[in-house]
């Protein structure tokens, strides 16, 4: 297959898009590079899919960073136990980890496999909430399709050039996208009362 | 000295509320798959089997013995002063009971069998309740459940075709029963052309099931329909041309002439059964039986009412009694054609060793006709389902084709015959 | 692709579709996937797969408790086989905290994981004959799975969501009964593999039903992210326990079987090899099962992984199941995605079933073996 896509894979990737720099929070273990513009991202993939041989989409997929959840009583720091006479745990309080910071941003990722090389790398690319919007890989992986549908549907992350971008999982009448952290159930006619 | 006892594994099961016990043994198929036969009830369970099939014997010989008392019964309606014209139409009409008992007790019968036999190649039990022994009541209560249950016509069917359906399934059914030999010479009607007469009832229902595809409004059902109509069309043919080596031999379409063609023995222990006549014999039997299953819409070639595929084909909005006689006409037609690969190829009411000629007839022919209907339930059991354009392949390319090399193949043999250097 | 359909065209010819759907309440959808398809006689010329009506939203719901409630949330993915679940949860999780685990819940952790494979593989043995029409594996089938159920009863006490590989290691031991019982079982297990071959996998119907049927060409299987023997099916091999070997699958020796060319049987065919293998895992397993712990040293009751990104994926039965999991340092996941391969791999359906029978979009959806549960997640 092509020599070029070992080690160097990620030398080569970085010096042929612009502004692409090593993540410096990387997936742990695997080599992960940080695109600067949406740009970018068919110029990467039509590199990684034609000359370096990742031809396989493993994975597409986003991190809303606006900060976590409400726990809403679902965990409990310490002592868990209603019958126990110790005072009830405090809530559990949003506490960003070193080198965490919440912010407005959606931090997506795609994972690239070679196959017949056994390597992978990852791409990501961080996208302002409110307008959230990639070209599609749909025209070199066919895998990105429902993928790209997923992200769509969960996140809102619009995908430029997909052919049939519509919500998937979610059904018809739901408002939002669930994995958006502000994401707020409104009453449908399926809830309890 | 003896083994400690084996533990169990993974015990027994209790009941968490009373305490009872659930499930007494789980044996592992391990266990079983050892030494079978040192377990009672594997035993026991082959002792049934004897049993059943020693009962079966005895029921025919039953039905059979009764058979005789027919002819009094004519005579004596004869004797009670009612006018000939009278006396035939009460004679028809108790004929017809005859023939209809035999059908709707055949699809008790035979459901509980398949499910039985189904049971067993599985490495299930099947039915074990309901009536006591084995579950024999099991259809019967069906029936029952059946006939109380709600006869639900879809909003979007045609009422009256959706109604309509099931009868025009059914009546040719039973109408195809009246010349079939129940034993040598026991019939409901006798007839001269009775081959051709059960061909031709017997290719009635499909109407009746496209009838019920069609009027179903639903496009599964039509799906089957649809198939069913070039499904069994297309099979009349392979069927038809398979059994004129056999019409040839026996030089008639009267089901009593061929049953006669067959008596006697080569060599004084081979039967003259049209299936050991050499190649065509074995060649038609098979064409006849494949084709019959396909005929009766059983597996493999049961595509008109494929479950995975079409849910369950043309009888899908179907429930209740409507529902039953479809099952009825399935199952008598393969009653019928179990009687008819009998009668044609497996000698009729002959016995197949000479020493055995005491036993009546009808025994016989029930034997046969049942040992058949295992082959049927037994392909339905073991073989996946072929594909629409794969089972019209085998029927145009195959079936057909060979059949008429065998109707070939049964000239040279009866040409031989004629010069004296046949079989007989 | 070879398409069966037999377009008329010109004025006056236009030919007639017809809507079909194929589900959600379908007896051969293997729960509640709809298909619309639209076809022209008994072709279909367009096929829609719609999916979704099984979404729990499992990814949200982790958000909000910790990394143990989120072990149990697992086994629902992929109810038919939950031991790979959990056990990629876990190693994403593990990967970020840096744990060692002990060897014997490392040799414990591919044992469970090859039975729930050979577990798995007869599910969908047994079904896909019910999808081609023969109902009788469905029973031999399972009446070896049962067998696997009862040993996951003995040892965890559950035999569909076992909760059983837990951060750091396993939950409970096996004892030398359950070892000879597993070998029993394996010694039983062998023969009933060539009684399926004769059965099912070499019969001539089932062969003209499935070998031309369903074809992927390797660019294809690729392209469209199909993993596990789905993947393998079309000759490529590929297979996460050789290529990132994880729990010690490298100490192993096993083949990875590969198809030849895509169809229906071939998928078929790996499964059916796969088990053998897993057989052989499995013996070897059992024969070098080492003491010691069964839990890492060291964990906190309520683990707070340190912030951070893993990716961490294992082959499961259905092929390459990947968590990716985000950690603030709190508790709970901040977020977590799964790889279902049952999603990627169905959304091939779209593209291969043009041209197809309607008999045959059974047998192709069959042979990808879908869990709806993982699909929708």
């Amino acid at each position: 297959m092509n020599p070029l896509a070992g080690a160097d894979a990620v030398a080569r990737l970085l010096a042929a898009v612009p502004k692409a720099e090593i993540a410096s929070s990387p997936v742990k273990d695997y080599p992960t590079i940080r695109l600067a513009a949406p740009a970018d991202l068919l110029l990467a993939a039509r590199l990684l899919k034609g000359d370096l041989g990742f031809m396989y989409l493993e994975m597409v997929t986003a991190v809303d960073w606006l900060g976590p959840v409400n726990l809403g009583g679902f965990v409990c720091g310490g002592n868990s136990n209603p019958l126990s006479r110790k005072p009830a745990a405090p809530p559990v309080s949003p506490v960003p980890g070193p080198g965490v910071s919440y912010r407005p941003m959606l931090d997506l990722l795609w994972s690239f496999g070679n196959l017949g090389e056994n390597r992978k790398i990852f791409l990501r690319l961080e996208l302002p909430r409110d307008r959230a919007e990639v070209p599609s890989l749909t025209s070199l992986f066919a895998a990105a399709d429902w993928q790209e549908r997923e992200a769509f549907d969960l996140f809102g992350i619009r995908f430029t050039g997909h052919p049939n971008l519509i919500k998937i999982l979610t059904p018809d009448f739901l408002q939002g996208h669930p994995l958006r952290k502000d994401y707020v159930h409104a009453k449908d006619r399926y809830d309890e009362e | 000295m003896t083994a400690p006892e084996k533990q169990v594994f993974p015990g027994p099961v209790l009941n968490h509320h009373s305490g009872k016990l659930l499930i007494g043994t789980r044996y592992w198929p391990t266990e079983i798959w050892r030494r079978p036969w040192s377990l009672p009830r594997y035993r026991a369970g082959a002792l049934w089997l004897v049993g059943i099939i020693l009962g079966i014997a005895a029921i025919g010989f039953g039905i059979g013995e009764l058979a005789v008392w027919g002819e009094k019964i004519l005579v004596w309606l004869g004797r009670c002063g009612l006018p000939a014209p009278a006396v035939a139409w009460v004679w028809v009409l108790i004929k017809l009971c005859c023939v209809i008992g035999v059908i709707v007790a055949n699809g008790l019968w035979a459901v509980w069998w398949e499910r039985k036999i189904s049971a067993h190649i599985q490495s299930r039990m099947g039915p074990m309740y309901a009536g006591g022994f084995h579950g024999w009541a099991q259809t019967i209560f069906d029936t029952i459940k059946l006939l109380l249950k709600e006869d639900v016509t879809p909003a979007a069917a045609d009422q009256a075709m959706h109604l309509l359906a099931p009868i025009v399934a059914i009546a040719p059914c039973i109408i195809a029963f009246a010349p079939v030999l129940f034993g040598n010479e026991l019939a409901a009607a006798k007839l001269d052309m009775g081959v051709l007469y059960i061909f031709a009832f017997a290719s009635i229902s499909v109407i009746g099931v496209v009838m019920a595809g069609w009027a179903s409004g639903n496009k599964y059902s039509l799906l089957g329909g649809l198939r069913a109509a070039a499904q069994i069309v297309s099979y009349e043919l392979p069927r038809g041309f398979s059994i004129v080596p056999v019409l040839m031999f026996a030089g008639s379409l009267d089901l009593a002439v061929i049953d006669r063609a067959q008596a006697g023995y080569w060599m004084g222990c081979i039967p003259r059964w049209f299936v050991f006549y050499p190649v065509v014999g074995q060649i038609a039997f098979l064409f006849f039986l494949i084709a019959s299953v396909a005929e009766t819409n059983r597996t493999p070639f049961d595509i008109p009412e494929a479950e995975s595929e079409l849910v369950a084909g043309f009888h899908t909005e179907f429930s209740g009694m409507k529902w039953s006689m479809f099952f009825l006409m399935e199952y008598g037609y393969v009653l019928l054609s179990s009687f008819l690969l009998a009668v044609f190829f497996l000698g009729g009411g002959a016995s197949p060793l000479p020493w055995l000629v005491g036993i009546p007839s009808w025994i016989w022919m029930l034997s046969k006709a049942m040992l058949m209907m295992f082959v049927f339930l037994w392909f339905r059991w073991t073989f996946p389902r072929l594909r629409v354009d794969q089972l019209m392949d085998f029927n145009w390319k195959f079936l057909l084709p060979w059949s008429f090399a065998n109707i070939g193949l049964a000239g040279v043999l009866v040409y031989l015959h004629l010069r004296g250097w046949g079989l007989r | 692709m070879k398409s069966e359909a037999l377009i008329v065209t010109g004025p006056g010819l236009e030919m007639d579709t017809m809507f079909v759907n194929l589900g959600p309440q379908h007896p051969s959808t293997h729960g509640v996937l709809r298909l619309g398809l639209t076809l022209a006689g008994e072709v279909i010329t367009k096929a829609f797969p719609d999916i979704g009506y099984l979404h729990r939203g499992t990814e949200k719901l982790m958000e909000a408790r910790n990394y143990h409630q989120c072990v149990i949330l697992t086994d629902r993915w992929d109810y038919c086989s939950a031991m790979p679940n959990n056990l990629a949860f876990c190693l994403s999780a593990e990967k970020l905290m840096a744990v060692a685990i002990p060897p014997r819940a490392q040799a414990l952790r591919v044992i469970m994981c090859e039975l729930n494979r050979i577990a798995s593989h007869l599910i969908f043995l047994g079904t896909y004959g019910i999808d081609i029409g023969a109902f009788t594996p469905f029973l031999y089938a399972f009446r070896e799975r049962e067998m696997i159920l009862d040993l996951y009863e003995k040892c965890c006490g559950a035999r569909l969501t076992y909760n059983y590989i837990r951060l750091g290691g396993v939950a409970a031991d096996i004892d030398s009964d359950w070892v000879a019982k597993c070998r029993e079982f394996l010694e039983y297990f062998k023969p009933r593999l060539d009684e399926y071959d004769t059965l099912l996998s070499f019969n001539p119907i089932f062969l003209a039903r499935t070998q031309e049927v369903g074809l992927i060409p390797k660019e294809a299987a690729v392209g469209w992210g199909l993993s596990g023997p789905n993947l393998r099916g079309s000759g490529v091999s590929y297979d996460v326990r050789k290529s990132e070997p994880y729990c010690g699958y490298e100490a192993y020796d096993f083949d990875v079987p590969v198809g030849t060319h895509g169809s229906c049987w071939d998928r078929y065919f790996c499964r059916v090899q796969e088990m053998r293998q897993s057989v052989r895992i499995l013996e070897a397993a059992l024969t070098k099962l080492p003491s010691g712990e069964l839990m890492a040293k060291g964990l906190a009751k309520v683990p707070r992984p340190p912030a951070g990104e893993a990716y961490a994926h294992v082959e499961a039965s259905r092929g390459d199941l990947g968590i990716y999991l985000v950690s603030d340092g709190g508790v709970a996941p901040y977020r977590i995605h799964v790889r279902a391969p049952c999603f990627i791999n169905l959304a091939i359906l779209q593209e291969i079933l043009i041209g197809k029978k309607v008999a045959d979009v059974i047998a192709v959806l069959g042979s990808f073996d879908i869990v709806l549960g993982e699909v929708d997640r």
